[in-house]
């Protein structure tokens, strides 16, 4: 006997099919059988660091921003979701399959190169690729699991860089995270939660930055105008590219100081609960 | 307008069975694959990729000759690599005892990466480990030189790799709910590649897919590529027809009996 009202039990029932997914990640097929794979779930208060990590990054990086304001609103709202950290083993070869594939001969020259540069990257990296491969195909059964239990769900880039600052997952060399719910529809696409979140003027202007040529007039004299406002030859407006010190010292600010600061506060935390699993 | 003129000429019978291999009710049995196959298909290209570009191709092959060519490529990559030898002469058995193969490429990761300065390729904090090592003009790879001594011509954008992963998983995800065997295989992409399948691609996997009673992707013996079924099979035809000849005798005239509790002579004496 029982009876279930509001939505508070399927948000704890998020947790539930988190743990379903995780069995299937680990179910996933692998082309090499010989990589290490592993899955944590994380929600509730244990979001606010990867939520204030993300939050920096968001101001540089658009995708980022989606991600991190989609999962703020909705941590905000008593609606968060829930997080799937899938790491991998992928900076150390034990194939001896010499198959070129990372750009060096042998499988032991890249293990040479990943000894030194191991974790460089904002994702992680050097790879071997048939281990990327494996590592994807367990994030894509997560994702295919989640959507068989009809939950929305999003495997992010941005969640996996916050995550892998923070210290999750100390043993492994790369993270993604996949994002669980809340329950509704249009969480991670077409998403409810960026609604009136930005201007025309600011769409237009991201068209006109990353697809350009949709507003490049006639070129034929080499140096083109962009038809940027209706009106766009009085006065026309050229395309200018070049190093800017502005971007990038915004960009060097957030991931070499903003970021670190930030992981100081939470990492022993986290560490610590790696530790008092040993 | 040419409209639609529907058959309504439904009634048929299709007898569907495993043996013997390529008799019509066998080959009905691997058109039934094949359907599952185009819609592992259909799952490759709706599987998630960075940025949602599109990034994937595939190529169905069947056929007695195709499949035949493709196990002797894995099995000619096999006797180049010490490392690979025994396990892919494993899997060119597999190939044989395959219905279906998909092959499963990146069309980008080898000259359109993602450029987001992820490092998973090198570890570095932007793109350059993999533009260093490429030929290209102002980040625009060049692969008009196709020759390379390496059986996968790197490096390669990790990114794509990890798009070309989801295109393989949801592949297999749609195998597992269908309920056809099949697993994804290093070995078989490489020998598709080189024979020209999914001819835009700079990494490719294959996920060959079956549909028999026993799976032959899993429970392989020991030396499998010296004794399996196939061979089993040639090998019974080997013996068994010599034993008939060393015991030859006109079963019209006279057919040897079980000898019965008492009889003193042997079955064979009367």
């Amino acid at each position: 006997m029982g009876h279930l009202i509001g939505k508070e039990y399927c948000l704890d029932h998020l947790i539930e099919v988190a743990k379903s997914i995780v069995l299937a990640i680990h179910k996933a097929p692998q082309i090499t059988g010989r990589t290490k794979i592993e899955a944590e779930i994380i929600w509730g208060k244990d979001l606010e660091p990867i939520i204030e990590v993300m939050g920096p990054v968001a101001k540089v990086m658009r995708y980022v921003q989606w991600d991190y304001e989609t999962i703020k609103n909705c941590y905000d709202k008593g609606e968060a979701p829930v997080i799937i950290s899938i790491g991998a083993k992928l900076s150390s070869s034990n194939l001896n399959w010499n198959c070129g594939a990372c750009g060096h001969d042998t499988c032991k020259d890249f293990n040479a190169y990943a000894n030194e540069y191991r974790g460089g990257g904002q994702l992680g990296g050097p790879s071997c690729n048939w281990k990327v491969l494996d590592w994807a195909m367990a994030c894509d059964w997560a994702c295919a699991s989640a959507a068989q239990y009809r939950v929305d769900n999003r495997i992010m880039g941005s969640l996996g860089f916050a995550m892998n600052a923070l210290g999750f997952m100390p043993g492994m060399d790369s993270q993604l995270g996949l994002a669980l719910g809340p329950p509704r529809d249009m969480v991670y696409y077409s998403r409810d939660e960026m609604h009136k979140s930005m201007s025309y003027e600011m769409d237009k202007q991201d068209m006109v930055n990353c697809v350009p040529t949709m507003f490049t007039a006639f070129p034929g004299g080499g140096t083109p105008m962009y038809k940027t406002k209706d009106d766009w030859w009085a006065p026309p407006e050229f395309m200018g590219i070049g190093y800017s010190d502005e971007v990038m010292e915004v960009y060097q600010q957030v991931l070499f100081e903003q970021v670190p600061e930030i992981v100081v506060k939470h990492a022993d935390r986290i560490a610590a609960r790696y530790k008092n699993k040993e | 307008m040419k409209k639609y003129v529907e058959d309504l000429n439904f009634q048929g019978e299709e007898y569907v069975g495993e043996w013997t291999p390529w008799s019509p009710q066998d080959i009905r049995r691997k058109k039934c694959v094949l359907e599952a196959a185009r819609l592992m298909a259909d799952s490759v290209m709706t599987a998630p990729c960075a940025g949602g570009v599109p990034s994937v191709e595939v190529h169905i092959v069947y056929g007695q000759e195709e499949i035949e060519a493709i196990a002797r490529k894995v099995e000619e990559i096999a006797h180049s690599q010490e490392s690979w030898k025994e396990a892919f002469l494993y899997e060119a058995v597999m190939v044989r005892d395959s219905d279906v193969i998909l092959f499963i490429g990146n069309t980008r990761c080898h000259e359109t990466p993602l450029d987001a300065g992820c490092g998973m390729c090198g570890g570095t904090l932007d793109c350059g480990y993999f533009y260093d090592k490429k030929n290209h003009k102002y980040g625009l790879v060049d692969i008009t030189d196709r020759s390379s001594d390496k059986m996968i011509d790197g490096p390669l954008c990790s990114a794509r790799v990890g798009d070309l992963g989801y295109a393989v998983g949801s592949a297999l995800w749609t195998a597992a709910t269908l309920m056809v065997d099949a697993r994804p295989f290093a070995s078989i992409g490489m020998a598709g590649q080189k024979m020209g399948y999914c001819p835009k691609s700079g990494m490719v996997v294959a996920v060959p897919v079956a549909g028999k009673a026993k799976n032959p992707y899993v429970d392989v013996n020991v030396d499998y590529h010296l004794i399996n079924m196939d061979k089993a099979l040639d090998n019974t035809r080997k013996i068994y027809q010599t034993t008939r000849i060393i015991r030859g005798f006109d079963y019209r005239k006279w057919i040897p009996k079980p000898r019965k509790p008492g009889d003193q002579k042997t079955g064979g004496d009367e």
